[in-house]
């Protein structure tokens, strides 16, 4: 993916850059929200990494100008700024997602992968599979092998919000803001013993692991061949 | 003194006196005008018929019986004055005055005011003095035909002194009346003012101390109990919260100083040793390094989120929420985790009204009180969620565990930020969990309680219970 970071911060947005290009992406990095804009404006991108706070032109103004010239380039921001409120003023300047920070690295290149993938065809897609699981969305049912499964609806939730981003890693930060609407941190380890239950219904009785921990970062669903 | 002309009561009062006399001189005016208006017509009208009264006389009898007649009524004791010339002589044939006044030689036919000169009588009957005495009257002449050579002149005049004198001093007092209203209104206006500017001070003294940094100055309270008055008090109340939110600043920061500092400072050490030690060792430090940071990373969030959300802000619009649906989806999600962890978690709602509240910090306090009978209830193996409704439509929202529950002395410290009982010291967690909590029941105005949990043998388990109140449309 081709990734424009606009941020202020030279240390943080090298920091990003150099995990982003470590991660197999293409990284062009804007100082302030004018260049951001400029860039923007020149080179089409796959996604957007833009601070709120900027100088010259703050984030949300860059973003809700390349929105109102049409480019729907995904955008997440970041922000120190990090309840509700500020979230749904982003989200509602056109951004895709919103980052608070501090934040985990993983945690950043797993949502920027996610919105990368937004942008594939939008074809409307009502059946996932990966390996030999599929699932289908409209009349809710899981197969392995062939093999009717049966979920609860939020198994099947989760189930399908890892499905729709099959290959890439998911956090736990974003299962329960996805699947559940939460978005506070859990002390505890919630989401793991319903990734374990989910497991044992789809992986356990079956030769091959699909759904995998990734250490330090999440989970991610794929058929490693 | 300038200071008090200046002052919007004085101004007010100002209008008003100007208003208040312009009424009393219009009042004054009118009786004046009622009461001697009408007296003086009544004057004219006497003289004017006595003069037609002898005109009669003589047209009817002559000279002779006129003259009688002036001559009698001239002795009569009032207020009547009579003059009978002769003319052209200028004989004075019969009256009570000795010479015409002279104001009549230019007063032709119509009324007229004159002065004349009586003696004053003593009370032994001797003279004692000339007393100058106004009156009015008129002229009439008198003529036997048409043509006749001579005539006579009719005065008939009425003394006014007592009337004149009357007049006078009514029209003082009313001047006198309306200077001393103006007067009147003048002091109280200044009284007012005074009375006002008083308060006002008072409320601009405490604003000025409290902005030079005096925060737990207020404004003293008069017992008016009047709209100044409750002004002060909406004011204090607005210090409060003030005053409130300032210390709830420092204490955060105090706060942040403290909790952050002690694993700041292991960091720093911990990094300065590693500079000199093995690659192995460097990588030990680093990992060690690493949690440090994730940790403070979230007491810090913790810290900010319960700020933000004492502060009001970031609470996101409060609206009718329902606590059993929230109790639901919670327990869906912690089910998992605590059949893990041992415990048997079972939601026990009864229908319950909706409460004005904010989901995401109902769910996030329900969540750290799960996660707290996660950590702490050891021993324990049950945790219940209760929703219900109190008689009073209220709603109340307990967890509830068999652990070993919190001793009766330490229950009010727990919902201080960073109290970790001595019990807990060695589990993970900021001691936040349950400061936000107590930071989402304040923000809802409700009921946060400790007691006695699930008996489970001698431990006497621990419920957190949050009771908010009944719901209010706005």
């Amino acid at each position: 993916m081709r990734i424009l970071v606009i941020e202020d911060d030279t240390e943080a947005a090298a920091f990003i850059s150099k995990g982003l290009r470590e991660a197999g992406h293409v990284v062009d990095h804007a100082i302030d929200g004018e260049a951001g804009l400029k860039m923007a404006g020149a080179c089409d991108y796959d996604a957007y990494v833009v601070d709120r706070m900027l100088p010259k032109l703050d984030g949300v103004s860059v973003l809700s100008r390349r929105r109102a010239e049409g480019d729907e380039t995904p955008a997440l921001f970041l922000s120190a700024l990090g309840e509700v409120d500020d979230r749904v003023a982003g989200l509602k300047a056109g951004g895709d997602d919103y980052l608070v920070k501090p934040y985990a690295f993983s945690e950043l290149l797993a949502r920027v992968e996610a919105l990368g993938r937004r942008r594939a065809p939008a074809q409307v897609t009502t059946r996932y599979q990966v390996g030999d699981l599929e699932i289908d969305v409209i009349t809710r049912t899981v197969r392995r092998a062939g093999r009717k499964i049966d979920l609860q609806p939020r198994e099947f939730r989760l189930l399908e919000y890892l499905m729709r981003h099959a290959g890439q890693v998911v956090t736990r930060t974003m299962l329960l803001e996805n699947v559940w609407e939460y978005h506070f941190d859990p002390q505890t380890n919630v989401i793991d013993v319903h990734i374990s239950r989910l497991r044992s219904k789809i992986d356990k009785d079956f030769d091959r692991p699909l759904l995998k921990t990734v250490r330090g970062a999440g989970y991610t669903i794929e058929d490693a061949a | 003194m300038f200071r008090l002309l200046r002052t919007a009561t004085f101004k007010i009062t100002l209008i008003y006196v100007v208003v208040f006399s312009g009424a009393v001189a219009a009042l004054g005016l009118f009786i004046y005008q009622q009461t001697f208006g009408a007296s003086a017509r009544q004057t004219d009208q006497i003289i004017n018929s006595e003069i037609e009264t002898l005109a009669g006389v003589f047209a009817a009898e002559g000279p002779g019986t006129l003259r009688r007649i002036v001559r009698e009524r001239a002795a009569w004791r009032d207020d009547g004055i009579y003059m009978l010339i002769g003319a052209p002589s200028g004989a004075v044939l019969a009256g009570n005055l000795t010479a015409l006044p002279a104001e009549a030689l230019t007063a032709g036919q119509g009324y007229f005011n004159f002065t004349y000169e009586r003696p004053l009588i003593d009370a032994a009957g001797r003279e004692s003095g000339i007393d100058i005495r106004q009156g009015r009257g008129k002229i009439r002449r008198f003529r036997a035909a048409p043509d006749a050579e001579t005539f006579f002149l009719v005065f008939v005049a009425r003394d006014i002194s007592n009337f004149e004198r009357l007049r006078d001093r009514t029209r003082r007092q009313i001047v006198q009346l309306g200077l001393a209203t103006i007067l009147l209104g003048l002091l109280i206006g200044l009284a007012f003012s005074q009375s006002i500017m008083l308060q006002v001070d008072a409320v601009n003294k405490t604003a000025r101390a409290i902005r030079a940094g005096d925060l737990s100055r207020r404004i003293p309270l008069t017992g008016a109990g009047d709209e100044l008055e409750n002004l002060a008090l909406n004011l204090n109340g607005m210090l409060d919260q003030i005053e409130r939110l300032m210390n709830g600043m420092r204490e955060v920061s105090d706060n942040i100083a403290h909790d952050l500092r002690s694993p700041l400072t292991r960091v720093r050490n911990r990094l300065t040793d590693a500079l000199k030690a093995d690659p192995a060792e460097k990588d030990a430090a680093l990992r060690a390094t690493l949690e440090d940071a994730e940790r403070m990373i979230g007491t810090f969030n913790a810290l900010l989120s319960i700020a933000r959300i004492e502060s009001g802000e970031g609470a996101g619009a409060m609206e009718a929420v329902d606590v059993v649906a929230i109790a639901e989806e919670l327990a869906e999600l912690y089910e998992p985790a605590a059949q893990e962890a041992g415990f048997g978690l079972a939601l026990k709602a009864h229908p319950a009204p909706p409460v004005r509240g904010s989901r995401a910090l109902i769910s996030q306090a329900i969540a750290n009180l799960l996660d707290n009978a996660l950590k702490y209830a050891a021993g324990g193996d049950r945790i219940e969620i209760l929703v219900g409704r109190t008689p009073k439509n209220a709603v109340r929202l307990s967890v509830a565990d068999n652990g070993p529950g919190v001793p009766a002395n330490d229950r009010e410290h727990i919902f201080k930020r960073f109290v970790r009982l001595e019990s807990s010291r060695t589990t993970t967690g900021s001691g936040l969990g349950l400061s936000l909590v107590s930071a989402v029941a304040r923000a809802h105005g409700a009921v946060l309680a400790v007691s006695d949990g699930l008996q489970k043998g001698d431990r006497r388990g621990l419920c957190v219970s949050l009771t908010f109140p009944a719901f209010e449309r706005r």
